[in-house]
């Protein structure tokens, strides 16, 4: 059984069966028999009555249409699709008639292992393996059961295919026209669950279910939530959380036609409230708002990376030690140093962030693409005076996420509840793409410094590891849980836990302050450990002339699912015995995150002094493949947003401000830049792990191998274009 | 004043010098036309002027004048019904935020070029960002809408 998942035993008190108003039909709920009523959501954990419609995650209807609740955002990952083909699968469906919807806020729906309502780390699939397919399969014998009590037949005789019921001699039955009468029956114990090799919809490339409304316009994102007499409201903020309020122009605000009125707030908030999203944010950005110096106005890019290196000299707090690291450096013959810069970097989704707030004072309703819906419903009640199950949560499309949306303080709800409590209106507030870059929260930047001893026959001897970073969690709820003795796994996540078999190796940690507030980005310490430990070990292999490919499966022997990867990509590429063409030059790169492996050679070559990756092969071992077209287009995604920081992305700061804008001067990939992408996966039948992020590491160091073997310099301080390209 | 929207004549009271985007969006509730920078630097905003491929945010109502703008809510030709089926065939949206940008971009470079190359599509396709990184399946379905259509 999957690890990630605690036991699911179904029982009757866990699984809710009832009618429904409005969605005539059957309910299916699945309450997870773990301790749900802890942390955010003790209120929210009372309502599951009879008829409440917040409990099911299969709804079938007379026509036998079936609607999915989906209890994960999607955000683009494809969970829409990925979840339903989980409960598909056993319940025997017709694929056709299949739509998903985004779950309301229950503790029903609550991740399996996190127990609160939420999407990431890249665990939809391996969290919901076990639960949805017994979903599916309960769902499925008691709509038999009601066809065979109905027919006066033994279970024994019918059979559920596409939709209905069978039986020799009695013919079919559909599901929805036997919906009520299952509804009513007792919950199947244990619900057999089909054999990989008898799978049908798992494994197969389904098409999206968001595909056809996604092509012509009829999505609905946050953005486009229009509620009655809803204003639009554009807040100016401080790029620093606490900044104190310096000066604004209200009347320059409130002569941009459109305006409604100026509303300060949150004590270094100000809202302009306007007829259109154009008048908000030319109100917002008339008002030239300013805040008042704090202790980090001086801080620059510059002098966090002085601050991060001298902590990388200082003793700080052990991750990991093997064998005697400082022996080896001392017997070595030849030392080597490396020390890398990594910037902060925005997320910047296509869909900037916005919430929509309904509130007259008594009962909320709230809009947005949310991640963390339990905890935004927290939040906002905490906020607006009133009990969580008082606001009513409504999860639509996001445009968009890498993390961003799980925030850590639901900060763009937060903001847009208080102006809702001050205004009593409704409202939509909206970051423009210039806010959405500002004031919000980033991947941290770090400073790694490695050391590498070899002996005089060129063996690596000792590795020496020194990360200093700012914290991803730090302030936040989640701290208490991921910090572990003044470690922060996800910082050296990456790093400490290496496959590398290496005899003696060391690595430690220091914690710094970040004036800005940080976050977890698609594939969060990943980010950048992998790109020190792959680009080092290529050097190791260029140091001990072993090739690169060779060299890891060395140093991987005892980790069979990084071989099994390397293989297919050796396979993919005819490694050893093909090369890249004239001018091109091949890298390589191997990591594990999130569960999955991920290996990766890229064709690169420098074109006007800027890296031209043409082609990418992918091997990637992440247990079964649900839905194999989905899981490639989230392997070419994170190569594409993986290569567009590499390439392009920082955010700086300057006399404690922050630099960039829009995707003028934060630039992210485009299509003229996007590689070829070949993926390919290990075929096993182990349960799915994560795909959202693991893709990511690889292709950065990946191709910085490639280049090194064209320039022979390392990239050491990214991104690699420093300035303005296009 | 007035403007033509998919074919049909509708008053608007904006304020003249605000974007087409936020008077689409806004004012007549047409919101397929998305919002992603706001400078003319992402193509989300995209919509068809006279049949030429333009970022809405960065025109505004009064400049419109007699022009006659189409959204993706007006799109129905069987180079758009091509091109909106191979988006789904290929999987291409992910997010989807981009994509009625792209299928607008998409479809003014089949009409004007049935047959693109890799390179047209590029340069046809270069000023629509997609964060979600779904150029390599936009490029095979433009490929595919364009067999379809021809
Ligand atoms: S919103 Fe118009 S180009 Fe980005
Ligand atoms: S599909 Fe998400 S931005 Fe393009």
């Amino acid at each position: 059984m999957n690890d990630m998942e605690k036991n699911s035993a179904l029982n009757r008190r866990d699984f809710l069966v009832s009618g429904l108003t409005g969605l005539a039909g059957l309910v299916v709920a699945f309450h997870l028999p773990v301790g749900a009523q802890k942390a955010f959501m003790a209120e929210a954990a009372t309502p599951l009555a009879a008829s409440a419609v917040p409990n099911a995650f299969i709804h079938i209807a007379p026509d036998n249409t079936i609607t999915m609740m989906i209890n994960k955002l999607e955000m683009g990952q494809g969970v829409n699709t990925s979840l339903a083909q989980l409960i598909a699968e056993e319940l025997e469906c017709d694929w056709k008639m299949i739509r998903s919807v985004s779950a309301p806020v229950a503790p029903v729906y609550n991740h399996t292992v996190f127990q609160t309502q939420m999407t990431g780390g890249s665990s939809a699939l391996s969290s919901s393996w076990q639960q949805h397919r017994k979903i599916g399969a309960a769902m499925r014998e008691m709509l038999k059961t009601a066809a065979a009590n109905r027919w006066k037949v033994p279970l024994s005789e019918v059979t559920a295919k596409n939709g209905h019921v069978l039986h020799k001699t009695k013919g079919s039955l559909s599901y929805g026209e036997l919906a009520t009468e299952a509804g009513a029956l007792k919950l199947p114990q244990d619900p057999p669950l089909k054999n990989a090799k008898d799978f049908k919809v798992i494994g197969h490339s389904m098409k999206r279910v968001d595909a056809a409304e996604k092509s012509n316009g009829k999505a609905i994102f946050g953005m486009d939530v229009r509620i009655p007499g809803m204003i639009y409201a554009c807040v100016a903020r401080p790029d620093m959380d606490g900044q104190k309020l310096d000066s604004f122009d209200e009347k320059a605000a409130k002569k941009i036609p459109g305006v409604i009125d100026v509303v300060k707030f949150r004590d270094n908030h100000i809202a302009v409230l306007a007829k259109n999203t154009f008048a908000a944010i030319e109100g917002k950005d008339a008002l030239k708002a300013k805040w008042k110096d704090n202790q980090y106005s001086t801080a620059s890019t510059e002098s966090i990376y002085k601050e991060l290196k001298e902590a990388t000299h200082k003793k700080s707090v052990v991750a990991k030690t093997i064998g005697d690291a400082d022996a080896g450096m001392k017997n070595a013959s030849k030392q080597l140093e490396a020390v890398y810069e990594f910037p902060y970097l925005a997320h910047a989704p296509m869909e900037s962030m916005n919430c929509t707030v309904n509130y007259d004072g008594e009962k909320a309703e709230i809009w947005s693409g949310h991640q963390m819906p339990t905890i935004d419903q927290g939040v906002a009640a905490g906020i607006l005076g009133l009990k969580p199950e008082e606001v009513k949560v409504n999860t639509v499309y996001a445009g968009g996420s890498f993390g961003r949306r799980a925030s850590k303080a639901s900060d763009y709800v937060v903001i847009a509840c208080h102006l809702a409590k001050e205004i009593k209106r409704p409202l939509k507030m909206v970051f423009s793409r210039e806010d959405d870059m500002h004031g919000g929260y980033y991947r941290p930047m770090n400073v790694h410094r490695v050391e590498l001893g070899f002996d005089d026959k060129k063996n690596l001897l000792a590795w020496r590891h020194y990360i200093a970073g700012h914290s991803v969690i730090a302030g936040s709820v989640f701290e208490a849980m991921m910090v572990k003795n003044g470690l922060e796994s996800t910082v050296t996540e990456g790093v400490s836990d290496t496959h590398y078999n290496i005899k003696n190796f060391h690595c430690e940690q220091t914690r710094v302050y970040s004036p800005l507030t940080t976050l977890w980005w698609r594939s969060v310490g990943h980010t950048h450990t992998a790109y020190v430990m792959e680009t080092m070990i290529d050097e190791v292999a260029v140091e001990t002339k072993t090739d690169p490919m060779t060299l890891r499966e060395q140093l991987l022997k005892d980790s069979p699912r990084h071989l099994q990867v390397l293989k297919i990509l050796k396979g993919m590429t005819g490694w050893g015995k093909n090369k890249a063409p004239k001018g091109r030059a091949w890298g390589l790169a191997v990591h594990e995150s999130f569960n999955t492996v991920v290996g990766q050679v890229v064709e690169v070559s420098i074109e006007e002094n800027i890296p031209r990756v043409h082609k990418v092969w992918a091997a990637v071992h992440c247990g079964t493949v649900v839905n194999p077209e989905g899981a490639k287009t989230q392997v070419e995604s994170s190569i594409a947003y993986g290569l567009g920081a590499f390439l392009y992305q920082k955010i700086d700061l300057k006399d404690g401000k922050i630099v960039q804008t829009n995707f003028d001067d934060y630039e992210v990939l485009k299509i003229e830049n996007m590689p070829e992408v070949k993926v390919e996966f290990v075929k096993t039948d182990e349960p799915p792990t994560g795909l959202g992020e693991p893709g990511l590491p690889p292709i950065a160091p990946a191709v910085a191998n490639a280049l090194f073997r064209l320039d022979g310099k390392r990239v050491r301080s990214l991104p690699y274009l420093k300035g303005k390209t296009a | 004043m007035e403007i033509n929207v998919n074919g049909k004549n509708m008053t608007v009271t904006s304020d003249g010098n605000t974007p087409l985007l936020w008077v689409l969006r806004d004012e007549l509730g047409m919101v397929g036309t998305k919002y992603g920078c706001g400078k003319g630097l992402c193509g989300a905003c995209t919509v068809h002027l006279d049949g030429e491929p333009t970022r809405s945010c960065s025109i505004t109502v009064n400049d419109i004048q007699k022009g006659k703008v189409v959204t993706i809510e007006g799109m129905n030709t069987k180079v758009s019904q091509a091109v909106q089926s191979a988006w789904v065939n290929n999987h291409v949206p992910q997010c989807g935020y981009c994509q009625s940008g792209q299928v607008m971009s998409a479809c003014s470079l089949l009409a004007s070029t049935p047959k693109p190359s890799d390179k047209q599509i590029c340069d046809a396709m270069s000023g629509n960002i997609c964060r979600c990184g779904t150029y390599a399946r936009i490029k095979t379905a433009i490929h595919e809408a364009s067999t379809k259509i021809s």
